[in-house]
């Protein structure tokens, strides 16, 4: 048996608003610790990894480790059924083929059930190696998204320069180019609004900026988010989930090409 | 050619072996394409009205045709072929061909028949039983591709044969052609359907062979085995014994060996001086350039060469050749994209609890799947 209620159930609104566009099935895996989901996009390019520990949830229940295939339309299509301030439950039997989800308005006065068939997913999932990053920058999230934004109207790939003066994103595209600064303000009032780079070499890196807006779908879970670089490694975008968890998105970075004789 | 059944039977036995993929997907991969399965498949395919294309002096143009556009098609999804071509054939497929120049006659026979009685069908049917892979055609592709800077790599013997060693090495990430024996000689992945045409969109079918093994429960060697009972180019099977009876004795006896000992030889006829062992060493140890001496780079293509070849001596459009020429040039420009199951490994997959329910709509879709890509298989 599993089962999982949540009380902010507009937390897994927002979860499911900033996976849906990366992946189309997934599984999300129940184990006793809390519901975790790894899944890379179709093309092999970006990876999207999330966790919410069972702490953060009212009641929290799994006897037997869960793998539920879900098809992420579906999912967002039942999920729009809830309020933004219902209490959300998850339930599943441990040989069932159905996840069942019950939305409690606040007041409890309106409760409503539905099902939703899971499927069996084969997929492969990847071993991320923990490792130290050269660039860990911290910024707004807001500000993140809009930068990508503005850049992709620019050009199709950003390129990511971190140095110690700041950070430094920049577009290039048929009709001209533009550039992005943030640099480092510890003085701002809110925590939410500081821009903190720690960075013990200098790094560029330069990605497709269509994953980029795939990510930043994740920008109402947290006020700040957070890029982790090194040369010619994946980028690591992460995303806090309130004090529950993370939704951490990794994309590959171009590379040049050692093969083509020039 | 190839393996007869092989496919279905995986497609049985070990469905979780194999994938379905859009050409996208691919980026960023190197892969070993079998020159003349997809030369052949041209020269079938590429038709205008049932004949095949030719230019003004006659001379056949599908084999160019195909691999020219075909080849800038995989270079614009971002992946990275090298064309491996057949040396001499094995002294032990002289059966099989042998077999295939009686097929031939006959079908000319036929195509006689149906041109005096006027089907039209029929004439298209048998005449493209007779297409046959020239020196000439073969000499064509290298040159055109040559010009592409697309690499060519010439097998001493099986172009399966080297692709699957330029898999085992790390050299390119998956062997493309429809023949099964790719998988014989133990190249890891298979991609079936690489080179057809966009119009057809049938998604890459991806073969992983240790999944494969895994799943069937057999070593490289009981595999090599099965596909010799299940009958291979290289000499006869045992009649009688079919894909599912092969399956089912080779679990049971572990090898050819020891089913000889146990079967019942009056019901099932073993052919005389059967040369198993010999197809199995074939296979086992084929006849390879090492790796390590092929080189593999992509090169600018050269621009006048290509229309020089395809416009002069070939009689092409040149608008179209120097359009296609532009896509390859752009291909390369772009930097590329990093694929992240580079940077991080897949783990292991674990079996998990499957549903009841589940498992058996999957197997039913793959049964539906395995008949259509049967009849394609050959």
């Amino acid at each position: 048996m599993f089962e999982a209620r949540l009380v902010q159930g507009s937390l897994l609104k927002k979860v499911q608003e900033a996976l849906k566009d990366i992946v189309q099935e997934a599984s999300w895996d129940c184990t006793s610790s809390g519901l975790s989901l790894q899944a890379m996009d179709g093309s092999h390019v970006s990876l999207v990894q999330l966790t919410l520990r069972a702490d953060g949830f009212e009641k929290y229940r799994c006897d037997r480790n869960l793998a539920m295939g879900i098809n992420m339309g579906s999912m967002s299509k039942i999920l729009k059924c809830a309020g933004n301030d219902d209490v959300i439950t998850l339930k599943a039997e441990d040989t069932s083929d159905r996840l069942e989800l019950m939305f409690e308005s606040p007041k409890g006065e309106k409760i409503s059930n539905y099902e939703m068939k899971l499927m069996d997913l084969d997929c492969e999932q990847l071993g991320i190696p923990d490792q130290e990053y050269s660039c860990s920058i911290k910024m707004p999230s807001h500000e993140f998204a809009r930068i990508c934004r503005d850049l992709s109207q620019i050009g199709e790939c950003v390129v990511i320069t971190c140095t110690k003066d700041g950070v430094q994103f920049s577009a290039k595209g048929d009709m001209g180019s533009g550039t992005v600064k943030m640099s480092q303000n510890l003085g701002a009032e809110k925590e939410d609004d500081q821009v903190t780079i720690e960075m013990t070499e200098p790094v560029q890196l330069t990605f497709a900026i269509k994953y980029l807006n795939m990510f930043t779908k994740a920008t109402s879970l947290s006020g700040s988010v957070c890029l982790s670089m090194s040369n010619d490694v994946p980028l690591v975008v992460e995303y806090k989930v309130e004090d529950m968890g993370h939704i951490k998105y990794f994309l590959a970075p171009k590379i040049e090409d050692e093969d083509n004789d020039d | 050619m190839g393996i007869l059944g092989l496919s279905k039977l995986i497609f049985d036995k070990a469905p979780s072996a194999v994938k379905e993929n859009s050409i996208k997907n691919y980026f960023g991969r190197k892969v070993a394409i079998d020159a003349s399965m997809a030369v052949y498949q041209f020269l079938i395919a590429i038709r205008q009205d049932g004949n095949q294309l030719t230019n003004d002096e006659g001379e056949v143009t599908s084999h160019i045709a195909g691999l020219f556009y075909r080849t800038i098609r995989l270079l614009e999804n971002g992946i990275k072929p090298v064309f491996v071509f057949d040396g001499k054939p094995p002294q032990m497929k002289s059966g099989e061909l042998a077999k295939r120049a009686e097929r031939r006659e006959e079908a000319e026979k036929q195509l006689a028949k149906a041109q005096e009685t006027g089907e039209s069908q029929d004439v298209e049917k048998f005449s493209r039983r007779l297409v046959k892979v020239t020196k000439e055609h073969m000499f064509d592709c290298k040159k055109l591709l040559r010009l592409m800077g697309v690499p060519v790599v010439e097998a001493p013997t099986e172009a399966e044969a080297q692709c699957a060693t330029l898999v085992k090495s790390g050299k390119v990430y998956a062997t493309a052609t429809e023949d099964m024996d790719a998988l014989t000689f133990h190249s890891n992945r298979l991609l079936r359907h690489m080179t057809f045409s966009e119009a057809r969109k049938m998604p890459i079918q991806e073969f992983v062979y240790d999944r494969v093994l895994s799943e069937m429960e057999f070593t490289h060697e009981q595999f090599v085995d099965l596909c010799i009972l299940l009958g291979c180019d290289y000499c006869e099977h045992i009649r009688g014994i079919g894909p599912k009876r092969a399956f089912d004795l080779l679990k049971q006896h572990k090898s050819i060996e020891k089913i000889l000992q146990s079967i019942d030889t009056k019901k099932y006829t073993v052919p005389e001086d059967w040369v198993y062992k010999e197809a199995r060493q074939l296979f086992l140890q084929p006849d390879v350039s090492e790796a390590s001496n092929v080189e593999l780079k992509w090169t600018e293509p050269d621009v006048e060469g290509i229309v020089k070849f395809m416009v002069e001596e070939k009689g092409f459009n040149e608008d179209r050749i120097r359009n296609g020429i532009k896509k390859i040039e752009k291909s390369r420009q772009t930097s590329t994209q990093g694929r992240l199951d580079d940077f991080f490994k897949v783990m292991p997959s674990t079996p998990k609890t499957k549903r009841k329910s589940d498992t058996k709509i999957k197997s039913e879709s793959a049964k539906k799947k395995a008949k259509t890509s049967f009849k394609r298989g050959k």
